[in-house]
């Protein structure tokens, strides 16, 4: 039985559940609040107990995943906020708002914990922007919509990464991340725990906007979604912050005792979910709330998704305070309830109950077990002859997309706000922002989907392998994760499986390199439903890194002619799903395999030579491999390299497979002390050799049999302009 | 040849933010409080060669569809003949 | 000496302003919500990058009918140095109190990076200790930062020394005649498009502003 004139999306099961546990049939309200809440999008209903195997806790760790964000302790009073969100699929339809209102959702998360956002980073999937007009919309647009939701609230956005593919085509990934500080004193809890407290609404008026905004998301994308009118959300970034620099001020009073900002599923999962960690109950009067529509029912107050909200709960008797802070912004505000001491969830309206659940009941739905089904992808060996060309090889990859630079993108985004990004976008491996006590946070997001696709274990290994790998390279120590999990419909067997292989490579890695994961979340129904096409498995990984000494920042970009030239790690035929395969329209085979021990080893040995002061640059190994990297350090830094690639430490392999073979734990460094960065290294036991040298000419690799080389002009030509040519034409 | 205007706006439905502060912060706040609501738009003036009216008009929303000159998710879109060039 | 830093809804670089005067330049400096900004003594203004209402309508038109703006107006009179950083440079523009206007970028872009510019002219009160004809390097970021004046005002900019500073090199956002900063008649009003307070420290990438607020305070001696 449905609730009148309502599509849900409970299923019979859940539907039976809860009225088993009521013990009465819920009344159509209290059926539409139930669907938000149990909706994947809030109540992680598949995922639980496969997130379970995440390690969740470290030295540093003060509130993990389960809260609008994760905190991490950086010393001398102060914290550090992270969450990640995503907009995939309001973005498919509507790039420009479904990006822009994504990162006004991330920044609530920061702000209720009563920390001042202080940097965004992006992270976007698309199919291909060579082939599909399609994709290069969205992608512009996307683009467009961040930058112009970021610039506005002055929050520098400072990093990302972009990856094309075809499975992207219908289903583009929009993730967004915001890292916050503050006070570890001001730190705000999304609770309602004293009954008496007052529960106040505040910021943009609550119309029909986004009105099946979560379930839209929980649902796979059909024809009929272009015409979805009522799941557009309007972007508001100056009301967004007006409410930041308001919140921070009120929190500062002391009377802030709760905070949550409202996104999927409007009120309901907002003041459930507070009552639920509080473990009391929240009664709220529905003719209090300040409505943009007069002829709304109480169902979609209660589900709207109006943009730019949010929830405090404040000391009883101080609301007069806190409120004269919102009246100095002009923010709108309501003050429509109060904390109660049962446990319970209870709306009125006109003093007439119209609802009422056991929190509880509400806020946890019912777990749905789910079928894994192995897929076993071929792992073809793939016999071709080496192309003559190699430099040409070289520059084709420079701009192909997934490697090409993003400085179309980066220049539209303020990253200098703030006056904290000391390492800027296209300096080097990750973002570098100066903290308030005086150190420093290196942060970078990452994600491989064709890793993934060919093997989810060792792909969300590799993921996190990666991200650490970057922010070791600034000269971070790795201090906490976030991880965003991206797939298909859970209901197909293959689909679950894959997201239960790859949260197990997620989980081991971070276990490997003791990284806790503070927080992250799940989209799933990330496919096609006229084709069935599912996107490639998509973990987007996080990290967060802390550098002590101002001296230990490091940069990618080759510094001083004579410098020599240092790889740390053993290249082998790690070429499945790699992007030189992929311009060749090879999209099988092994992905690279992953010794996380050794990965574990050779980021500490690396960080031990920057923190000596031997290394000038460093990046690392990735999409590309060794020659991009050493490629993308000559561009960066406007000089030259010669290689004797016969020095690499790998195994027998063709030139082609040594100079693109995407092996994990590799890192480039220039160094004006190769002896001592090479004894460490043996002292690691890790292979390392002196490859080369800087030069001022072009980048030339050698070896006994072939050589090639690019010079700089073309090669920044090729990397430059690539993604610029083909959005703008 | 046909002067035609396209308007493209926010829906009805959807929140006009940028309306709402100009009328809010500017006009309110600058004593015209006579002022009810604001809503903002793109305006294109096009001149388009076409048959006649009715032609111009089909060429005009054929376009405007086909190059998503407005996105039918977000936006309205008024097509009107201004006559004659 | 104290400068006020004037907020206003939706600044974004007023906290950064206030940082670089406070911890770098070490003078007395005050953040000032606009509707409070009317009494005490300042002895110089800055209004601040940032989206004041949003850039909506016109990026700094909403905010020049701020109550704020007279009190801003009258210390202009007074010859007390004022400075219009980005979003600033565009309120005193829409205000009246510089010549002028800031369209959209010729990309029709936000641009977000550092500038190479010209000091053109010494003689003004953010300007005054640079080295005339020297190079400075600082950053932009905006969306609408084209300089546009009619030909006739222009000659006048030109022939009383008012352009402060030239973009070299590239001209990121098609400003008429390559201009990047201006003053009034008076000398005591400049407005710039690129931020000062984002090059004040050699560890963001270089310390070029720091001199436009040390000749503030030269200008005040």
């Amino acid at each position: 039985m449905k609730a009148v004139g309502m599509e849900l999306s409970l299923t019979e099961e859940e539907m039976e559940y809860a009225r088993k546990f009521l013990k009465r049939e819920p009344n159509p309200l209290e059926w539409a609040m139930i669907d938000a809440e149990w909706s994947e999008h809030c109540s992680y209903k598949s995922s639980k107990p496969v997130l379970k195997l995440l390690p969740t806790r470290g030295r540093r760790v003060l509130l993990g995943p389960g809260y609008d964000s994760g905190v991490i302790d950086i010393g001398d009073g102060y914290v550090a906020t992270a969450h990640i969100e995503s907009h995939n699929h309001p973005s498919a339809i509507d790039p420009y708002g479904g990006a822009a209102t994504g990162i006004g959702g991330v920044i609530r998360d920061i702000l209720c914990m009563g920390t001042r956002p202080i940097a965004l980073l992006d992270s976007l999937r698309f199919g291909s922007i060579e082939e599909s007009e399609h994709s290069r919309w969205l992608f512009k647009y996307v683009v467009r919509g961040i930058a112009d939701y970021g610039n506005c609230t002055g929050i520098p956005t400072v990093a990302g990464e972009v990856e094309f593919d075809e499975s992207f085509e219908k289903n583009c990934l929009v993730d967004v991340v915001c890292l916050g500080v503050g006070r570890k004193k001001g730190l705000v809890l999304a609770k309602a725990s004293d009954p008496g407290d007052i529960v106040i609404l505040v910021g943009g008026s609550t119309g029909r906007d986004g009105i099946h905004g979560v379930t839209f998301a929980s649902k796979v994308l059909t024809e009929r979604s272009e015409e979805d009118r009522s799941a557009v959300q309007i972007p508001d970034p100056f009301t967004k912050k007006l409410i930041i620099e308001a919140t921070l001020e009120a929190v500062s009073t002391g009377y802030v005792h709760g905070l949550k900002d409202l996104g999927g599923g409007g009120l309901t999962c907002g003041i459930s979910e507070m009552a639920d960690k509080g473990e009391r109950g929240i009664e709220i009067d529905l003719s209090r709330i300040h409505l943009r529509e007069e002829d709304m029912v109480p169902t979609e107050v209660m589900i709207s998704e109006s943009q730019e909200r949010m929830v405090f709960i404040v000391e009883d008797g101080k609301e007069r305070e806190v409120c004269k802070i919102f009246d100095k912004y002009e923010i709108p505000y309501a003050i429509i309830g109060r904390v109660i001491r049962d446990r319970n969830v209870v709306v009125t309206q006109n003093r007439k109950e119209i609802a009422n659940l056991p929190t509880r009941f509400l806020a946890n739905a019912p777990i749905i077990p789910r079928r894994e089904n192995k897929l076993r992808i071929k792992k073809a060996k793939h016999k071709f002859e080496m192309p003559k060309d190699l430099s040409a090889t070289l520059l084709r990859l420079l701009s192909s997309p997934n490697i090409a630079s993003k400085e179309w993108v980066f220049r539209q985004y303020d990253h200098e706000v703030g006056v904290r990004t000391v390492v800027k976008p296209g300096q080097g491996d990750a973002a570098v922002l100066k903290l308030p006590n005086g150190k420093f946070a290196a942060i970078k997001v990452d994600g491989n989907s064709k890793y993934c696709y060919l093997d989810p274990y060792q792909g969300g290994a590799s993921c996190v392998s990666e991200a650490c790998r970057n922010v070791v390279a600034v000269g971070a120590e790795p201090a906490a994760m976030l991880d965003h999990c991206q797939f298909g419909d859970p209901n197909n067997g293959e689909v679950f499986w894959a997201f239960s292989q790859t949260v197990r490579g997620i989980a081991d890695a971070c276990r490997s390199f003791s990284l806790p994961c503070i927080g992250g979340k799940v989209s799933f129904y990330n496919e096609d439903k006229e084709t069935g096409k599912a996107i490639k498995p998509s973990p987007v990984i996080v990290v967060l890194g802390l550098i002590d000494n101002i001296n230990h920042i490091t940069t990618a970009g080759l510094k001083n002619e004579g410098d020599a030239i240092v790889i740390v790690g053993s290249t082998g035929l790690d070429i499945g799903g790699s992007e030189y395969y992929r311009t060749l329209g090879i999209y099988d085979g092994s992905p690279p395999s992953i010794d996380l021990d050794l990965e574990k080893k050779t980021m500490k040995a690396v960080l031990e030579c920057i923190k000596r002061g031997y290394v000038s640059s460093c990046h690392d190994c990735s999409s590309g491999g060794l020659a991009v990297a050493i490629a993308e350090m000559c561009i960066i830094g406007d000089l030259g390299a010669r290689i004797s690639l016969d020095k690499v430490p790998a195994e027998r392999l063709r030139v082609d497979e040594l100079l693109f073979s995407e092996s994990n734990s590799r890192f480039i460094i220039s160094t004006d002390k190769p002896e001592k960065t090479l004894k460490i290294f043996k002292r690691y036991g890790l292979p390392s050799a002196k490859i080369g040298e800087v030069s001022a000419g072009p980048l030339e690799f050698s070896s006994k049999r072939t050589s090639l080389s690019c010079s700089l002009q073309d090669m920044k030509e090729a990397y430059g302009e690539a993604i610029k040519k083909l959005v703008e034409g | 040849m046909y002067l035609v205007e396209i308007v493209i706006e926010n829906k009805p439905r959807a929140r006009d933010p940028e309306g709402e502060t100009i009328k809010k912060d500017l006009m309110y706040k600058s004593g015209y409080d006579c002022v009810k609501e604001v809503r903002t738009g793109k305006l294109l003036r096009v001149k388009i060669e076409a048959e006649d009216e009715e032609d111009a008009r089909q060429r005009v929303f054929k376009m405007c569809n086909d190059l998503r000159i407005f996105n039918p998710v977000a936006h309205s879109c008024k097509i009107e003949i201004r006559g004659k060039v | 000496m104290k400068v006020a830093v004037v907020q206003f809804p939706g600044s974004n670089c007023d906290y950064d302003a206030v940082h670089v005067l406070k911890d770098i330049i070490k003078v007395d400096t005050e953040l000032v919500w606009h509707k409070e900004f009317d009494d005490s003594d300042y002895d110089a203004a800055v209004l601040p990058g940032g989206f004041s209402y949003g850039d909506h309508l016109r990026a700094g038109v909403i905010a020049a009918y701020s109550p704020a703006m007279r009190r801003v107006r009258e210390m202009a009179e007074e010859g007390k140095p004022v400075l219009g950083i980005c979003n600033g440079f565009q309120i005193l523009v829409e205000s009246g109190l510089l010549p002028g206007a800031l369209l959209r970028n010729s990309c029709l872009k936000f641009v977000c990076k550092w500038v190479t510019m010209r000091v053109e002219s010494t003689s003004s009160a953010f300007t005054n200790k640079y080295r005339k004809g020297s190079t400075i390097r600082m950053p932009i970021a905006h969306n609408e930062g084209r300089y546009f004046v009619e030909e006739d005002v222009l000659k006048g900019l030109r022939d009383k020394h008012q352009i402060l500073l030239r973009y070299v090199g590239e001209n990121p956002n098609g400003s008429l005649d390559d201009i990047a900063g201006i003053c009034n008649a008076e000398r005591n009003v400049v407005g710039l498009m690129p931020h000062p307070e984002r090059a004040s420290e050699k560890i963001l990438g270089g310390g070029d502003g720091r001199t436009m607020f040390e000749s503030m305070l030269e200008w005040v001696r």
